[in-house]
């Protein structure tokens, strides 16, 4: 029954193994191999994990017999203390970027009145000498509507898609509909959560690496939009020059050490991202069972329960939004 | 028959050499190559042939050299193709076993950077004859020296003559002879611990098969063993994925043993050397993660895995798979966690991984990275572990079983699951960050980028003051059960039990700045934690108050379990009393990082978690295998650990209150010097050094007690004891599913809480009379707890 679990950790060892091989912050591509035949061990591993979910039709759904939760789902409970875990995570997080966004002053306003920390810059500010100080990417996000473009589309998505899997869920739950009808609606709208998540990490990717171009449409006039990373907002970015960061008097540009912002903005999200990106996997065979016509009245848990997990991630990336990307 | 006679000669065969395969393997590590490639290999100069016409030379040897003379050699050579005039004359690579060579001109230099060996430069590929300093070892019998000269056809190859090479040998005798120190050939600690650690994978796999072939030596054959093992590698039973978490935690605990024994070689005297500085790092690390992590963890979900449904009448755990997943990511964490010690770089930061040395990139060993990782694997597994257990403990109690009627243990596991789960995010996200720093290069700890390293202490204490509630509560359950069934009586203030475990698990979230008074935090933030971490006495205390009235007003019998209960009462209160001192702030500065600290965590630890499963063992042993322990083994285990563990661990207060650093790796001792610690400091550490090994030895009593009860055991009643609570009630060992049947998607025959009080009245009725004559009357708190 399990043998996918003895398979599924070592996973794990194999894809830890690999990401050591880059002790050096180089990419060196050693150990590429490795990665993937962790990965296809790990696809194993849920494989066998969710051959036997597949022709599950609820009808061993385990009920809790102890008093306050009575006849609720167990695995609905379960859920919900994972999620308790999950807002730990989250919660470290904000910590830390609470502690450095508090704790270092901003470099705009160490920029602005040229006060610089008597420690790490004793001498003020100099030309090529950087400046530690805490760079908010949405100083470069929030600066132009077009840079918080792809953030404020996920936003949404991100909406519609909590939106698109209780729909789901609806549907599957439907007693007066047929089967058929039930099918497909379901299939419908965990496929528009699928699309909704796949355009989240695109636009993502857009936002981080790509970058997008805009024509002269005659409404709207040409931009063009580069990356964060094309910006130079990257962890090892000790070097940063902002495109207000200029020095009036010398007309220098003025440097900044950004790599603590950079880390605890593109760790945060990107541990979001991550929860996404697991979601998607959830998805897709989740997709395929209903597309098989696996949900039915009595089986919409698993919808359910993955719509626990989706709003939660959803509600994340509400809070997230705000602090890392408008202020 | 011939078949299964066939194969098990196979076995044993490939048994055998599996072991003798893992035993060389383990002892033939990459110590360090350096240039002795050249002294086997003969001449890595040029492509060029050794020839007896060319004569190695040196001159200036004294006839017995003395400990740290200066002499001058020189080194020359005669034949070969060289002849003067030409562009290039020769070279040379002196190796000498001992000693310092110092290069006087530019014609010679250090190869590599290492002292004992020394070759020409470019400058001095024009000589045949060179000079180099070479001064005498300070101890030693004799210096071997081997010279490779290499003597060049330097005339741009028109003679067409090939170079040529040789090789000479010398030997010098000391003066002193054999009156210095001589310094045995000491073998790579690593490597005996390696070894250890693989013999032990060995000889546990030879007891697994032996036990194996036991229980049917007709019937024993590959056919029969792999359905059977396999069974243990993907179970989902709860039973069976306990007694796994158990043996691993069993393993560990001896594995961190082992390296506490190498650690107390180390300070057994003063000035020691048996460990260079960098792996008595590595040794203190990795036992203090290895015995918290990999040990006490796993013996409490050991523990828990086994009792918790039963103890509330659930079939299983809430999600079985999850379980068997939380399982077997510990071994995988493990084994990245251990990969340091495998190749000599394993993580040396202490067990909190305290940042920025953690990921010191320059400094830092490679194995923090891999010990970030491990701990990752055990934070989502921990994670698994807390989801199933609040889940299970939550939802699946049997009828009637209302919170206020869970039986100690079960409220023990709740309470430190619920602890657990709050607090490892805090931790697996430092581990991110810290891992992240080490790999990608992400700035969270770097101090140059303005990085804080506090941050990591923060998160870590966050979670790490928790967790030592975490493995201490569950013994608290321990205690509260075999205390409770040994005096024959209900635990005494039930609902006050309950409360202080609360109180506990509240307050375990506001005093870890504790962890951090000399860090220089705010002295606001300084007072609070000292008053609340003073608060924490107070539902210990009020649980050690529990026990003792439960045993005054019940009768006691003084079982195996009840020795080791009693033992942890003592042990814990005295550590209990020391932590006392801490959360007082000029105390705490005064004794931070000392061996009085050591003591206090070691008598909570041990003397608390440790000595609390020891009763656990003793308690349910019978529950888990139907046989019953050996009494008298185990009353001698519990007399000779119970005295060798005080004998480790209470000189060190001492040694804490005279200054004795704790993470150092030496000390030094003198009578004038007030830095130093008194010249008794030295007794005591060699005191503690022989106790810390009678302790180590003491536990393998256990270990056979357990192996030949497993064999030989009397047969096990389902109720041995006189319990009652539900575990009691099934057979010994319980049959799977541990109760009830199930049909159809539904339980059925799940027991209720009547069972359970039907139970009391009618088995331990026997006792209602020695109840009503020995028991003090006790009118005020008459709880009925199960």
């Amino acid at each position: 029954m399990s043998i996918g679990i003895g398979l599924f950790l070592f996973v794990f060892a194999g894809m830890f193994d690999y990401d050591l091989e880059l002790s050096e912050h180089v990419y060196t591509g050693e150990g590429l191999i490795w990665m993937f035949v962790a990965i296809i061990i790990t696809s194993i591993g849920m494989f066998v994990f969710w051959r036997q979910d597949l022709s599950f039709d609820g009808t061993y759904e385990p009920l809790a017999t102890g008093s306050p939760f009575r006849n609720i789902q167990i695995r609905k409970v379960g859920m919900f203390v994972f999620l308790m875990s999950e807002m730990m995570v989250f919660t470290s997080l904000f910590s830390t970027y609470m502690r450095y966004r508090l704790g270092l002053r901003r470099c705009d306003d160490v920029f602005a009145d040229g006060l610089f920390d008597p420690v790490t810059n004793p001498t003020g500010w100099q030309e090529a000498v950087p400046v530690t100080c805490f760079e908010p990417a949405s100083h470069l996000i929030a600066s132009s509507w077009w840079h918080l473009a792809p953030g404020a589309v996920n936003t949404f998505a991100l909406i519609i898609s909590s939106f698109t899997i209780v729909q789901a869920l609806r549907y599957a739950k439907k007693t007066d509909i047929d089967e058929e009808l039930r099918r497909r609606r379901v299939t419908m709208f965990l496929g528009t959560t699928w699309v909704l998540a796949i355009l989240f990490l695109t636009l993502k990717m857009v936002e981080w690496f790509v970058g997008f171009y805009i024509p002269d449409l005659g409404f709207i006039h040409e931009h063009e939009i580069k990356s964060l990373v094309a910006e130079g907002y990257t962890i090892g970015a000790d070097h940063y020059q902002h495109h207000s960061y200029v020095d009036e008097a010398t007309g220098a540009h003025m440097t900044a050490n950004i790599r603590v912002s950079a880390s605890t903005f593109y760790v945060t999200t990107g541990t979001h991202g991550a929860h996404v990106a697991g979601g998607i996997i959830g998805l897709t065979y989740m997709t395929y069972k209903a597309w098989r016509g696996g949900y039915t009245p009595t089986n919409a848990v698993s919808i359910e329960y993955f719509g626990l997990y989706w709003h939660f991630v959803d509600l994340v990336w509400v809070i997230v939004f705000p602090f890392f990307y408008l202020y | 028959m011939r078949k299964g006679n066939l194969s098990r000669a196979m076995m044993a065969l490939s048994l055998v050499i599996g072991v003798l395969l893992l035993a060389p393997l383990a002892s033939s590590l990459p110590t360090g190559i350096g240039g002795s490639s050249i002294q086997t290999a003969g001449c890595n100069c040029h492509n060029s042939v050794a020839d007896s016409s060319v004569a190695a030379n040196i001159e200036g040897f004294p006839e017995e050299y003395n400990a740290s003379e200066t002499y001058e050699l020189t080194i020359s050579f005669d034949g070969g193709p060289s002849q003067p005039g030409n562009i290039n004359l020769g070279g040379f690579n002196l190796w000498a076993s001992e000693g310092v060579f110092t290069p006087t001109d530019g014609l010679t230099s250090l190869w590599a950077g290492s002292v004992n060996e020394v070759v020409h430069t470019e400058a001095g590929n024009d000589y045949t004859s060179w000079v180099v300093d070479w001064t005498a070892p300070e101890s030693g019998k004799e210096v071997d020296f081997i010279l490779h000269v290499n003597s060049v056809n330097g005339d741009g190859l028109q003679t067409g003559q090939l170079d040529q090479w040789n090789r000479g040998t010398f030997t010098i005798q000391s003066s002193f002879g054999l009156v210095g120190e001589v310094i045995p050939e000491a073998p790579e600690p690593f490597v005996v611990l390696a070894t250890l650690i693989l013999i032990s994978l060995a000889l546990i796999a030879v007891t697994i098969l032996y036990g194996f072939y036991r229980s049917d030596p007709d019937g024993f054959s590959w056919d029969t063993f792999s359905p059977w093992i396999s069974d243990w590698l993907t179970t989902t039973d709860h039973k069976k994925i306990g007694t796994l978490y158990f043996l691993a935690g069993l393993f560990f605990l001896g594995i961190g043993g082992i390296m506490a024994l190498f650690i107390r070689v180390q300070l057994a005297t003063p000035g020691n050397d048996f460990l260079t500085q960098d792996q008595y790092n590595q040794f203190f690390t990795l036992h203090g993660t290895t015995m918290i992590f990999l040990a006490a963890m796993p013996l409490i979900n050991g523990f828990a895995n086994w009792m918790v449904p039963l103890q509330i009448g659930a079939p299983d755990l809430a999600m079985p798979r999850l379980n068997a997943m939380s399982f077997w990511l510990q071994p995988v964490g493990a084994l990245l966690i251990f990969t340091g010690v495998f190749s000599g770089q394993g993580a040396d930061t202490g067990w909190t991984g305290y940042a920025p040395y953690v990921v010191d990139m320059v400094n830092g060993h490679d194995g923090n990275t891999f010990w970030a990782a491990g701990q990752i694997m055990l934070v989502a597994s921990s994670t698994l572990t807390g989801i199933n257990f609040l889940t299970t403990i939550a939802v699946m109690r049997a009828e009637g079983m209302g919170w206020m009627q869970m039986p100690l243990f079960t409220w023990s596991i709740l309470i430190a699951n619920l602890m657990l789960f709050l607090s490892i995010p805090a931790f697996g996200v430092g581990l991110i960050q810290v891992y992240l720093d080490r790999v990608i290069g992400t700035a969270f700890y770097d101090v140059g980028a303005g990085g804080d390293p506090l941050l990591w202490s923060h998160l870590f204490w966050y979670f790490g003051h928790p967790e030592v509630y975490v493995v201490i509560v569950p013994a608290f359950g321990v205690i509260s059960e075999v205390l409770a069934t040994s005096s024959r009586r209900s635990i005494f203030g039930y609902k006050s039990m309950v409360f202080a475990l609360a109180g506990i698990g509240v307050v375990a979230f506001i005093v870890y700045g504790h962890h951090m008074f000399t860090s220089g935090m705010s002295p606001v933030l300084r007072f609070v934690t000292m008053v609340t971490t003073m608060l924490v006495a107070v539902p210990t205390g009020i649980k050690i108050f529990n026990w003792l009235k439960t045993m005054h007003g019940g009768s006691l019998v003084y079982r195996t379990h009840t020795l080791w209960a009693l033992g942890f009462l003592v042990t814990f209160t005295l550590g209990g009393i020391s932590g006392m001192f801490f959360p007082s702030i000029a105390m705490d500065t005064h004794l931070h990082e000392s061996y009085f600290v050591v003591a206090h965590f070691h008598y909570v630890l041990v003397g608390g978690t440790v000595f609390g499963f020891f009763a656990a063992i003793y308690y349910w042993y019978p529950k888990m295998t139907g046989r019953m322990m050996d009494e008298r083994l185990g009353t001698l285990h519990f007399l000779t650990a119970f005295i060798s563990y005080n004998g480790v661990f209470w000189p060190m207060h001492r040694l804490g209150v005279w200054g004795m650093a704790r993470r150092h790796h030496t000390y030094f001792i003198s009578t004038d010097d007030f830095a130093n610690l008194p010249p008794e400091a030295a007794d005591w550490n060699l005191f503690i050094s022989v106790s810390a090994f009678l302790f180590f030895l003491s536990n393998f009593i256990m270990v056979a007690n357990m192996v030949i009860s497993y064999l030989r055991g009397a047969k096990a009643p389902a109720d041995p004891w006189g319990g009652w609570s539900f575990e009691w009630m099934t057979a010994s060992p319980p049959p799977t599913p541990s109760f009830g049947r199930y049909v159809d998607g539904e339980w059925y025959d799940l027991p209720v809480l009547r069972d359970a009080n039907e139970h009391v009245t009618t088995e331990p009725g026997m006792f209602t009379r020695w109840f009503s004559r020995l028991m003090v009357p006790d009118d005020s708190n008459e709880e009925v707890s199960h």
